[in-house]
């Protein structure tokens, strides 16, 4: 059910003209593709800084807090124009994302990143005791510093593996994959 | 005298030699006559190299070795952008630059080790292709000099004397220098994905 909804809601958006446009037009589709992975230097980056100091593997003299505090604005910049330039290639190529494997988990994990980084920011912020100082940052923020790093990984690589088609709805017969997948043309088909 | 204009000014005199050489392999056409020869070994590094072999054939592992490629620069990325915003005066400044200088470099060396050392592997799967491209000699020269700029010139120069002592414009040009580097190292290595 949620997978034919989603097909039909991919198919709705690539028959806007504005979709179409941007997939046509190839260096409008290069420069978004572009600019989603440069803003990982900037908003990865900076979290990646930010959980390595929680680990003391960078500028272990200086307060994780601050660490934390001044690179939190730059981090939100970059994730805010990934996130619309992401948006933005779903938008280009719906259904052909909406029925990507790699799509679904990267957004799972996106799922579970931003659950982390709520948890994790109420630890920061709840963190009792003069640890700020410390080399590395007590137990709790440096697991949440690894499920973070883990996480994130996780999302760069399967965004990575989006532009392969080893699992495409026409690579495959797996009944489970392509389930998973929401290929529901594929699986009727069977 | 000569001895000691020459320890005076050893990093200047060094980028100067170097930008001389660079003049000379292209005016004395040098550069024409070594490119076709470095043909051979691209096909060879493609075809008959293990990690080209590995690249060409397992699409799933050089998917994710390009994933940690951009992991690294990722990481690359923050270190630069956290030290040169620094030197610009935009972030941390109630925090020493003399620190962060010092506490990022560590981190940006490792993310520049891995940054080439998956780099060789991704142009070695499609290096057949990428030995074409004008762009990725582009990335290629940028990358030589954005190293040879960060760890012989940048950073000893900012941990030679303390920053009260340096011209905050020459902080700021450095910064500039730095960011403008790394960034077309990260989007000529866009471009190439894209030829």
């Amino acid at each position: 059910m949620i997978n034919e909804l989603l097909l039909q809601f991919g198919q709705w958006m690539e028959a806007q003209q504005y979709s179409q446009m941007l997939v046509a037009g190839y260096f409008s589709y290069s420069w978004l593709e572009a600019t989603h992975v440069l803003t990982l230097m900037v908003s990865i980056g900076s979290l990646f800084i930010i959980d390595f100091r929680m680990l003391g593997w960078v500028m272990p003299n200086v307060p994780a807090s601050t660490i934390a505090a001044r690179l939190h604005k730059p981090m939100i910049i970059g994730f805010v124009i990934m996130f619309i330039t992401g948006l933005l290639l779903v938008y280009a190529k719906p259904v052909e994302t909406i029925q990507s494997l790699w799509f679904r988990i990267k957004m799972i994990l996106l799922l579970l990143a931003f659950i982390n980084a709520w948890i994790f920011n109420n630890r920061l912020k709840g963190a009792e005791g003069n640890w700020d100082n410390d080399p590395v940052a007590p137990r709790p923020l440096r697991t949440g510093a690894i499920i973070s790093l883990v996480l994130w990984c996780g999302v760069v690589t399967l965004g990575r593996y989006i532009p392969y088609d080893w699992v495409d709805c026409t690579n495959t017969t797996n009944t489970t994959i392509l389930w998973a997948a929401g290929c529901v043309d594929q699986l009727n088909a069977l | 005298m000569l001895g000691s204009i020459l320890s005076q000014y050893a990093r200047t005199l060094s980028v100067f030699a170097a930008f001389l050489l660079i003049v000379l392999v292209e005016v004395l056409g040098i550069r024409e006559a070594i490119y076709p020869s470095l043909e051979a070994v691209f096909n060879w590094m493609n075809q008959s190299s293990w990690l080209g072999i590995i690249g060409t054939t397992y699409g799933s592992v050089y998917a994710t070795v390009e994933a940690v490629h951009l992991l690294s620069m990722a990481v690359l990325g923050g270190t630069v952008l956290a030290t040169d915003l620094r030197l610009l005066g935009i972030l941390f400044k109630d925090i020493p630059s003399e620190t962060l200088v010092t506490g990022t470099h560590k981190c940006f060396k490792w993310a520049l080790l891995m940054a080439i050392l998956t780099g060789i592997f991704c142009a070695a799967g499609v290096a057949n292709k990428v030995y074409f491209m004008e762009v990725f000699w582009i990335k290629m020269l940028v990358l030589l000099v954005g190293s040879c700029f960060m760890l012989f010139i940048k950073q000893p120069f900012l941990t030679s004397r303390p920053h009260v002592e340096i011209d905050p414009w020459m902080m700021r040009l450095l910064a500039i220098a730095s960011i403008l580097t790394w960034f077309t190292v990260a989007a000529t290595g866009r471009w190439i994905g894209f030829s």
